[in-house]
């Protein structure tokens, strides 16, 4: 079909005057890829699936959201009722709701499991370093839209969560206090905060389309890494991305959508994981809930920040989980990729994917000592297996890489 | 792979497997077209009472009803003779172009022709048929009040500001206006001997 529409004198007349032939041929069409992409390459193309339909969904829901704290007929507010009148009233609006609310926690899964790949395989070693580095800030990008957003339909948890996270800024030295009042318009979460929570919520995935826009172009200069974590240097080793991924793709969305579906029309709050139910009772400025956790994408997190008894040394501790992320390509030198080939890093970072898991339950649970204890240790690794990284090399004999594929 | 590939099996799985995605995109545009139609609460019939004796004689009141502004007017024994005299300049007399112009109500001549339950108060939509304004109150016949503005046969009525559309006062259009039919008449009963229930 695309053939046929590349052979229109229409197409002719843009191609003309933007080359775009050029650009499909050699960005999509005949844009050469690894042969040996296994199941795990699937997902930057189902995370950019989800990012159209987070943009899509939320577009729609937005001509009925209100962002007012305003008190309403029934002494709830304006933004909560705007969102129950989207559930009970607007045509579909449970549907597109729920969309939206289920496409946020496939967002992560998607990309947790995008950046769980690169971990392994290597990815974000030379030359792909800036790439890895690009993907960090998309990733810190979706983690304020979520944030944003869970502000919205100014429930229980909205509530609390945005006091939370933004008495977190609140304990830096000197510029903490006045950080937090120009987070929340005011000297507590409020009607301002919510305001501008909208207004961030709506630029936050324009930002992701742009940078996300900037990760496949880098991504397409150093072209894709793959399972073997090895340079391929021979035509025979690379495929057209047409027809063999672009329907290796659909048929991953095929597969994600089946679950995507299943928790859209028969589970959306997923047991409490992906809408928490304390979030159907309104917000309330008197009272906290007796539990309260985010929402369990950011869980992991929240164990770190929790894991200290100091708060400032919490609070850093927890952006600074995030940070070296940017400063991994640097810390790991050794010149194999691909676990595959390095004995002792796949031991330690499979063990990271379950210390990850770990902190996320520690972090969704009421905090015993136990799962304090647990927390800590959790935390302790996390950050061991970063700059065990810089000895690893010195001493680990890593297996022999194939001379090709 | 083979050395040929089965060309007609090969054709037949791409439109298969691109015919049902092509359903299925089609069949996603439907909740989201569908999100941007009139919500539940907004559809929900919404009627409006309203007690007409609080309008005074002579006097215009314009209300909402369903979002809609609606005329209630109190005609005189003298705003209610400029009803006759003038049926050669009207486009439709007794109301029956279009469904939207009467009402089951208009059962006999005198409420066809006064386009009300009870002759002095007319309770009409006060939406032009042309392009949606709200026309302006003329309610006396002549030039006397209104100078050039109205044509020297006014018979007294509305006067719409945007486009210039006339109407006698009995909401029938007046030949010459851009709007092809009279206001809309609206279903509404008394429910009470002053009370009248829209909707």
């Amino acid at each position: 079909m695309l053939n046929s529409m590349m052979k229109t004198k229409i197409f002719a007349w843009v191609d003309r005057r933007t080359d775009a032939g050029a650009i499909i041929k050699s960005q999509l069409t005949e844009y050469p890829a690894p042969k040996n992409l296994n199941y795990m390459w699937n997902f930057g193309s189902l995370a950019l699936l989800v990012l159209v339909l987070q943009i899509l969904t939320g577009v729609f829901l937005a001509m009925y959201y209100k962002p007012s704290a305003a008190v309403s007929y029934g002494q709830y507010t304006v933004a909560f009722d705007s969102v129950e009148r989207i559930m009970r009233d607007v045509n579909f609006g449970w549907l597109i709701r729920y969309m939206h609310a289920v496409g946020a926690s496939a967002f992560f899964v998607v990309v947790y499991m995008h950046i769980g790949r690169g971990l392994y395989y290597g990815s974000y070693k030379e030359p792909r370093e800036l790439l890895w580095i690009i993907g960090v800030v998309i990733l810190l990008i979706m983690q304020g839209a979520a944030f944003f957003g869970y502000l919205l339909p100014w429930g229980q948890m909205s509530f609390w969560g945005a006091t939370v996270i933004t008495n977190l800024f609140g304990a830096l030295p000197v510029i903490g206090e006045y950080l937090q009042q120009l987070l929340r318009g005011g000297f507590a979460v409020g009607d301002p905060t919510l305001n501008r929570f909208f207004s961030l919520h709506y630029l936050f995935p324009l930002l992701l389309a742009a940078i996300v826009g900037g990760h496949i172009h880098a991504l397409h200069v150093v072209h894709s890494n793959n399972p073997e974590g090895i340079d391929l240097t021979k035509e025979e080793e690379k495929i057209m991305f047409h027809p063999y991924y672009t329907v290796k793709d659909a048929f991953g969305v095929g597969v994600f959508l089946l679950f995507y579906c299943y928790f859209v029309f028969f589970n959306p709050h997923a047991w409490g994981y992906f809408i928490e139910v304390d979030n159907y009772v309104p917000a309330n400025a008197l009272s906290t809930p007796p539990h309260i956790a985010p929402v369990w994408y950011l869980t992991p997190w929240y164990t770190i920040l929790r894991s200290f008894p100091d708060k400032l040394v919490g609070v850093l501790a927890m952006g600074g989980s995030l940070a070296i992320l940017f400063a991994l390509p640097f810390l790991d030198r050794s010149k194999v990729r691909s676990a595959r080939y390095r004995p002792v890093f796949k031991q330690m970072v499979i063990l990271f994917f379950i210390d990850v898991i770990v902190l996320g339950y520690c972090g969704h649970e009421p905090p015993t000592p136990v799962l304090k204890l647990v927390g800590q240790v959790a935390t302790a690794y996390y950050f061991a297996f970063f700059f065990l990284l810089l000895i690893v090399p010195k001493f680990e004999k890593t297996k022999p890489e194939p001379e090709g594929i | 792979m083979t050395e040929k590939a089965n060309e007609s099996r090969r054709n037949f799985l791409y439109l298969a497997a691109g015919g049902l995605g092509g359903v299925a995109a089609a069949a996603t545009i439907v909740p989201f077209i569908g999100s941007m139609l009139p919500a539940a609460d907004t559809l929900a019939a919404s009627k409006t009472e309203y007690d007409v004796t609080t309008v005074a004689a002579g006097q215009l009141v314009v209300i909402l009803w369903q979002g809609k502004p609606v005329f209630i007017t109190n005609r005189t024994p003298e705003l209610l003779k400029e009803v006759d005299g003038h049926d050669d300049m009207l486009k439709d007399k007794d109301s029956k172009a279009i469904p939207e112009v009467s009402q089951p109500w208009m059962n006999d001549p005198d409420r066809v022709k006064y386009r009300s339950i009870k002759p002095e108060y007319l309770v009409v939509s006060a939406i032009c048929t042309h392009l949606g304004c709200i026309p302006g109150y003329k309610p006396t016949a002549g030039r006397k009040d209104w100078g050039d503005s109205v044509p020297a046969d006014w018979p007294g009525g509305w006067h719409c500001p945007c486009h210039g559309s006339k109407y006698d006062i009995s909401g029938r259009v007046i030949n010459g206006s851009p709007a092809p039919f009279n206001l809309h008449a609206l279903p509404y009963k008394y429910t009470s001997d002053t009370t009248v229930l829209i909707g």
